[in-house]
């Protein structure tokens, strides 16, 4: 070996240092090489409503991130971070599809929509117009809710116009609007940031709202003081960072509610200076009261009679009064806890009452905040009035002004819009069910999973003699199973449209790629729909959804909803602007009613705050009872039923299990027991347990742990295998026939 | 003389043989090194015997009895609070997923889904740094005790 020691090593030096080079090269590489350019978007999923940047490479779509510039500041919850798959699913629906002999074929949009546009001018000759119906979701685009709801009620007069948000919110909007006079909360995100205390009822925001529960774990870090109480039967992962969890007797919210007020009136916790100026105290029968009669009326709430109604100690209800209205700003969120009960409505008034009391309203860091479980049911659906008894922004069918006022924007003779209010969600089922309702069309949306009492209404939609057109991104939703004709739609980054969530924000879904096959935007389908059907072509003149967006930004501009200042242009340079913006250089909106804060209240008005929505200018109390579940558990249904969903699916199902991660991350539905229930009945983890209600019985396993309380089992909904709605109870609110989902009566037993 | 010269020649072959060799065993390194980072190992040791590959994701039923310390950092830091599972950035045991399996996730693929103006902000210090965990240990960095705790990261900013 002729070779020295030091040429040796000088050659290692050399190779390892040639080496080294390589490995940031590659990584460098990497990063260019990833993706050709970033669309700015809003995630698909729930309603917070994260700013997504997708990735498009060669026309594909290969990755997500964060988008730093919205209210998420660039993070993504483990659903957001994996949405890729689903654009490219094998159970992508590329081309119109008509059943034939019961078996769903290929077919062209020319004869699909024509046979679609005969059933539904058969059934409107035969049976009139309130034979045809509409029912929307929370997950299609503000534009096409609006367009829907235009041709419906506008071009068809027919008001049958519904939507799955009254499965979720209706409640939310009963409540502000009678106690506030107008939808939508009066709050922002930016006020978790400045809260001292997060009440949070009803709602598992760790897994529902996984973003804005890392903004609440941030602020928690950022200083230990602030107090965060969870008010939930079951003590789910929201409740790790609290301060304090109280469990309680499900369907006794009402009267903890009360309770907490009968607390802040006796210690005189509330604020006398700002309720009594504020503030109209009224009571059921919408007779006006005074702050005396409340505190009279809540003498009937004692802490000591809450406890034997919920379970609550007296004392942790007088706790959980005294750091609500002690605390320098107090922000509530709440969501379907509250929402789904046959006293939603009234729920939600007992939030605000809270609110209106201690007068932790319309400063930093002190609302009442409604969370929203879709990521457009706000934007969508309650803004633009795609709901029976609604027209666009606020205003409402049954009163004579607000039609008049739309059929001047919309071009159309005066009084002809149909005054009647037409069918709710559950009225609109049950007369499928029934055979009265002969047409419908469902767009984004997966009724056949997601109502209540879900034998019921599928038998409904299984007739023969009722049609169903549904417009469905993916072949395995199981209301395809029922639908005469599938029209297969732009998915979400394939067309451009507007999302606006919880907190009033609106952002610009950008068009990322080309939709696959034969999919066409959805606005494009409703015009054409339209269009076949013999409406006004003037009614709508409208290429791509740019053009409703116009519209729409005029016809919101004489309500306080105001979306003027909020321009196509805008929307495509920022990350998302909170309504009410009046101007192109408005910075839209953190809180609401307050002068100097909401564009709606004039410069000079007189005083600091001002409820516009109520002509008196005040926010109104409310003296709600106490009123259980339509469903109490007895000694033959021993258990109460509660639904929900775990942080790794969203809704039925149908777009996180195409996740690989996803769904081998919950395969498959399950029954969580509590430990001490589990021990009585000799339940194991893994076990089979049958549930039996009063509509159904379904075996599911069981996951023994201490999240529920003793008497109460949770199964979560996303499975389409195991459909738990099958189970649940379809009574609904009166105000706001809103479903109570999460509370029936149900036997456990080891199967 | 020729002898002498073939001895030369010979140890001058010899001499670039080694080099030639040396060369080629850089390379096959490199080319290891490459391939380690372009496609990291395709599945952890769990894949073998996964008692239900349908719940292959639910990693931390089964970490918790196999790696009961890393389980329990997880779920003890802010990812754990915040369920940013371990599928998110790790992918699955078969690989099968739509994440790469990987012990150590990549940068640009994993951390920058969310943490974008972040590494840009660590870019922009220190360079280009081969992994976050070097400075920022993933799973330990609790919500709730001695937050924040990072040595080195703390260290080289003096």
């Amino acid at each position: 070996m002729g070779i020295s020691r030091r040429e040796f090593l000088k050659y290692t030096a050399a190779s390892s240092a040639f080496m080294a080079m390589g490995v940031p090269f590659a990584m460098a590489a990497g990063q260019n090489k990833q993706v050709d350019h970033w669309v700015k978007g809003v995630c698909r999923f729930c309603g917070t409503g994260c700013g997504v940047m997708v990735g498009v490479k060669n026309k594909k779509v290969v990755t997500v991130k964060g988008d730093p510039n919205n209210h998420n500041a660039g993070f993504l919850c483990l659903k957001g971070a994996l949405m890729v798959p689903i654009i490219y699913a094998k159970e992508r629906i590329t081309q119109p599809l008509i059943r034939k002999n019961g078996k769903l074929t290929p077919a062209s949009w020319d004869e699909a929509m024509e046979l679609v546009v005969a059933k539904f001018k058969d059934a409107i000759a035969k049976y009139g117009v309130k034979s045809v119906g509409y029912y929307g979701s929370g997950q299609a685009l503000t534009e096409e809710t609006y367009l829907a709801s235009k041709i419906f009620k506008a071009g068809l007069k027919c008001n049958n116009v519904e939507g799955n948000p009254r499965l979720c919110m209706a409640s939310a909007v009963g409540g502000y609007v009678t106690t506030f006079g107008k939808d939508e909360p009066c709050g922002s995100y930016d006020d978790i940031d400045a809260a001292t205390c997060l009440f949070i009822i009803g709602s598992n925001t760790s897994e529902c709202h996984p973003i804005l529960f890392k903004r609440i774990a941030a602020r928690k870090q950022a200083d230990p003081n602030v107090k965060i109480i969870v008010v939930d039967p079951r003590r789910t992962n929201t409740a790790r960072i609290a301060d304090m969890h109280v469990p309680f007797k499900p369907g006794t919210d009402l009267a903890i509610l009360n309770g907490m007020a009968h607390v802040i009136v006796q210690e005189e916790l509330d604020d006398y200076r700002f309720h009594s100026k504020y503030v109209t105290f009224m009571d059921n029968n919408k007779q006006k009261k005074t702050f005396e009669d409340y505190v009279k009326f809540l003498e009937d709430y004692t802490p000591e009679k809450v406890e034997q109604l919920s379970g609550v100690p007296a004392d942790t209800t007088r706790k959980m009064a005294k750091i609500f209205a002690e605390s320098s700003a107090t922000m509530s969120l709440w969501c379907m806890g509250i929402n789904q009960r046959i006293r939603g409505v009234w729920a939600n008034n007992l939030i605000s009452n809270l609110h209106l009391l201690t007068g932790h309203i319309g400063k930093p860091g002190a609302t009442p905040f409604s969370l929203t479980g879709q990521p457009n049911a706000c934007g969508g659906v309650r803004d633009t009035g795609g709901l029976c008894h609604m027209l666009p922004a606020g205003r409402l069918i049954k009163k004579k002004a607000h039609r008049n006022e739309m059929e001047k924007l919309w071009g159309l003779p005066q009084d002809s819009l149909n005054p009647k209010p037409g069918l709710h969600t559950i009225a609109m089922w049950s007369a499928l069910a029934e055979g009265k309702l002969k047409a419908l069309l469902v767009l984004c949306t997966n009724p056949a999973q997601s109502l209540p009492n879900l034998d019921k209404y599928r038998q409904g939609m299984a007739r023969k003699d009722n049609f169903i057109a549904l417009i469905e991104t993916f072949s395995d939703a199981e209301t395809v199973k029922y639908a005469d004709v599938v029209l297969p739609p732009a998915y979400w980054c394939e067309r451009e449209g507007v999302f606006g969530c919880s907190e009033r924000r609106y952002a610009l879904v950008g068009k990322a790629i080309d939709p696959p096959g034969q999919c066409k935007p959805t606005v494009n389908i409703l015009v054409d729909f339209a269009l076949r059907m013999g409406v006004d072509p003037k009614l709508v003149p409208y290429k791509n959804s740019a053009d409703i967006w116009k519209e729409w930004r005029a016809v919101s501009r004489p309500t306080p909803y105001n979306f003027w200042g909020i321009t196509r242009e805008r929307l495509r340079r920022e990350s998302g602007i909170r309504w009410p913006c009046p101007t192109e250089d408005h910075p839209g909106t953190r809180i609401r009613y307050v002068r100097g804060e909401d564009p709606n209240i004039p410069k000079d008005y007189k005083k600091k705050y001002f409820f516009y929505g109520k002509p008196d200018g005040r926010a109104v109390i409310w003296f709600r009872p106490y009123k259980g579940a339509a469903e109490e558990p007895d000694q033959t249904y021993p258990f109460v039923l509660t639904t929900g969903r775990v942080i790794d699916h969203w809704h039925t199902g149908t777009m996180t299990m195409k996740v690989p991660e996803l769904r081998r991350s919950f395969p498959k539905a399950y029954v969580e027991v509590s430990t001490e229930d589990a021990k009585k009945m000799g339940i194991h983890n893994g076990d089979n347990v049958l549930l039996e209600t009063r509509r159904d019985k379904m075996v599911f396993q069981a996951r023994v742990s201490d999240v529920c309380r003793p008497g109460l089992v949770f199964v979560p909904w996303f499975d389409a295998h195991l459909l738990i709605n099958k189970l649940t109870k379809d009574a609904i609110d009166k105000g706001s026939k809103q479903p109570e989902f999460k509370i029936c009566a149900t036997k456990v037993s080891k199967a | 003389m020729s002898s002498n010269a073939d001895a030369a020649t010979g140890k001058k072959m010899t001499k670039w043989l080694i080099i030639i060799l040396l060369c080629l065993g850089a390379a096959a390194v490199m080319g290891y090194i490459y391939l380690q980072q372009a496609f990291p190992a395709v599945e952890c040791t769990a894949a073998k015997h996964l008692e239900s590959p349908d719940e292959a994701a639910d990693c931390y039923a089964c970490h918790l009895k196999a790696t009961p310390k890393v389980a329990q950092d997880w779920y003890e830091s802010k990812h754990g609070v915040m369920l940013v599972k371990c599928f998110v950035c790790h992918g699955q045991p078969d690989g099968k997923g739509s994440v790469p399996f990987a012990v150590d996730p990549d940068v640009n693929t994993t951390c920058r889904k969310c943490h974008d103006p972040s590494v840009n902000r660590m870019v922009e210090k220190y360079g280009l740094q081969p992994a976050c965990n070097q400075c920022h240990p993933y799973h330990q960095n609790s919500l709730h005790h001695a937050a924040y705790v990072k040595p080195k990261a703390k260290k080289s900013i003096d």
